[in-house]
């Protein structure tokens, strides 16, 4: 059984060695040569001096260099951060410092938008190209440096299943984003049940829609190498469009998709789906939104042959629940449930009253088990208010995560995701602290007061709308804002649309009233 | 309906206004609107829709593709062939 996230690789590589693992941009990489990069970059990484616990950034799009970077960082010893090559520098400069990433792989392009004074804990770059004339002031390498060292075994390595593989940052609520530590427990939890529940087998082709900063590609790439199969990283040329999508989801032979709501809603309104064409795949896995109801009946009319599920979990637990599509009790549903906790897992709704919820009340969702994240990187104040002591068992002590999503449970124990306790969000599945845009915009020197609303969208969730409060009118616009965000803020996090006012309405207690501004929303220009 | 010479500089000027929000300030003719994230998905059936509006052409959804939109010298000759057929289609005067 394996207990380290590469095992499952070198495992694969025994029985499916000249099987494609991964596509991506035209390119294919068997398991023979993913196991054997990867363990020339392990070593790569030793002779850079790189140990166990140390932090690794993967900073490029998406690429077949992608696995064998996870791979090799693990192999290493390390711990791998995978960083969103379409965020603004700031961010991600500020990301690498928080966790002190000793090691950058990279491309010539993405190197140049980081500033080597921003993040001086970077001792050296890897760039998935050949050129390493890249002019920066960081000591850097090209991929084929690789060629020089060991392919054969990977090195010696004393791990457990409880050590850290990978740090996935996601939207904090006081304006810096936060690093959710993943051990490779938390990981093979997830995998094992996948692997059951989905009967995942080396003749399947698994789509990697999201990208691998978000939990959903810890699905795909891991259950691909586990299973022997391939996993097919979608162009992000091609995401976009909705036709050629489809084309491509049928020309992969994809058997199994899985990605966030909205990418499906607009294959289903704009993809032309076709059964016949789609008759590779058996499964569609959504998660990270509600999937508006309407559409998922129509998807579940186009595609018959299909099953669907609903997954749910917030990334500190992986997946913690799951609901099968039941096709027969559809089409009278006015929502789907989040369902049922998932193999060697539990979940139970906890009330105002500290107690655990039953048949129609509503509580928030508490997670316990081998797949809760063991807190947030360097933030112990964060990690103990959301990783709380198990209140509910007295033998021994153990924590558990508190999701802040409002549940509530039916008669065959499925839980329907009821909202949000906070300002989280989600919009086209990502998860969005409101309070990290306020920061945003709150930094530039003419905002005195800045309010962000969610505005409910049918097809990505939720549309981001803000009201500004300059110092003085006139000395900023809405476009600067956005501008000023877009140095800040992922581009999924920059407000649609925002009102400058010359004063915020406020509630009784002094809080700037958000229930008032969001009911004086003008509809969003289309 | 706008002539034919000036569908590049009427999506270019729809691209800059949408995208001036995420810090770009120009676009060149074969520079990718997809690989950048200048564009999105919303982003480019807004497009779709504004091109119908002012140009008068009708996109099917299975048009909708990369090798159409991926650039603006992509849009424009696809909106060229489409309005070309247009016309052949039409009665003569």
């Amino acid at each position: 059984m394996p207990y380290i996230l590469q095992q499952l690789l070198t495992e694969s590589v025994k029985q499916h060695a000249d099987k494609p693992a991964v596509w991506a941009r035209n390119r294919t990489l068997t398991y023979r040569e993913l196991n054997e990069r990867s363990n020339q970059l392990a070593h790569f990484l030793r002779k850079q001096g790189i140990r166990k616990g140390d932090r690794i950034g993967l900073f490029f799009p998406k690429a077949v260099e992608s696995l064998v970077a996870m791979f090799g960082a693990l192999k290493a010893g390390a711990i791998y951060v995978p960083l969103d090559p379409n965020q603004p520098a700031d961010r991600i400069s500020y990301i690498i410092t928080n966790c002190g990433i000793r090691g950058l792989i990279t491309t010539e392009d993405r190197l140049k938008l980081l500033d080597p004074a921003a993040i001086p804990c970077v001792e050296f770059a890897l760039l998935t190209q050949e050129s390493a004339n890249s002019g920066s002031q960081i000591h850097t390498f090209g991929w084929s440096a690789l060629n020089y060292f060991p392919a054969g075994h990977s090195p010696e390595l004393d791990a457990t299943t409880t050590d850290l593989a990978y740090i996935l940052y996601t939207s904090g609520s006081t304006g810096r984003p936060k690093g959710v530590m993943l051990s490779h427990q938390n990981a093979l939890t997830f995998i094992e049940w996948c692997a059951e529940m989905f009967s995942v087998t080396c003749d399947d082709h698994l789509s990697n829609h999201a990208p691998l900063h978000f939990d959903l590609s810890v699905f795909d790439v891991y259950n691909t190498i586990k299973a022997g199969a391939t996993v097919h990283m979608v162009p992000d040329d091609i995401a976009i469009f909705p036709a050629s999508l489809a084309n491509w989801i049928e020309k992969q032979q994809i058997s199994i998709w899985y990605s966030v709501p909205s990418a499906l809603v607009y294959l289903v309104l704009h993809g032309k789906l076709d059964a016949q064409k789609l008759r590779r795949l058996r499964i569609i896995l959504f998660a990270g939104e509600v999937f508006p109801q309407k559409y998922l009946k129509q998807l579940a009319q186009i595609l018959p042959h299909v099953e669907l599920y609903n997954l749910y979990g917030p990334t500190e637990t992986n997946v913690c629940t799951y609901y099968r599509v039941d096709r027969a009790r559809l089409p009278q549903m006015d929502k789907i449930p989040i369902g049922r906790a998932c193999a060697n897992t539990e979940v139970f709704g906890v009330d105002e009253k500290d107690r655990i919820i039953g048949i129609g009340e509503v509580g928030e969702l508490f997670v316990r088990g081998p797949s809760v994240t063991p807190g947030y990187w360097g933030d112990p104040e964060k990690t103990a208010k959301m990783c709380v002591p198990n209140r509910f068992q007295g033998n021994f002590e153990e924590k558990m995560y508190r999701t802040g999503d409002l549940v509530s449970p039916d008669e065959n124990g499925d839980y329907y995701f009821l909202g949000r306790r906070d300002n989280q969000i989600k919009s086209r599945g990502y998860r969005i602290e409101l309070g990290e845009i306020e920061a945003a915009l709150l930094s530039h020197a003419g905002v005195c007061e800045a309010a962000v609303i969610a505005i409910p969208d049918e097809e990505i969730g939720n549309r981001i709308m803000a009201f500004v409060m300059p110092h003085r009118t006139g000395t900023t616009t809405a476009v600067e804002l956005q501008q000023h965000c877009a140095t800040k803020v992922p581009k999924y996090m920059i407000p649609e649309q925002i009102d400058l006012l010359d004063v915020l309405p406020k509630t009784s207690t002094g809080k700037i009233d958000r229930v008032t501004l969001a009911k004086g929303v003008r509809p969003v220009a289309v | 309906m706008a002539e034919t010479g000036s569908v590049k500089e009427l999506v270019r000027k729809f691209i800059l206004e949408t995208a001036q929000i995420k810090g770009v300030k120009e676009v060149g003719d074969n520079d990718s609107l997809t690989d950048s994230g200048i564009i999105d998905s919303l982003g480019i059936f807004r497009l779709v829709s504004y091109l119908e509006e002012t140009v008068g052409v009708h996109v099917g959804d299975e048009e909708i593709t990369q090798d159409n939109f991926r650039t603006i010298a992509d849009i424009e000759r696809f909106v060229n062939a489409k309005m070309a057929a247009s016309n052949q289609a039409a009665p003569a005067h």
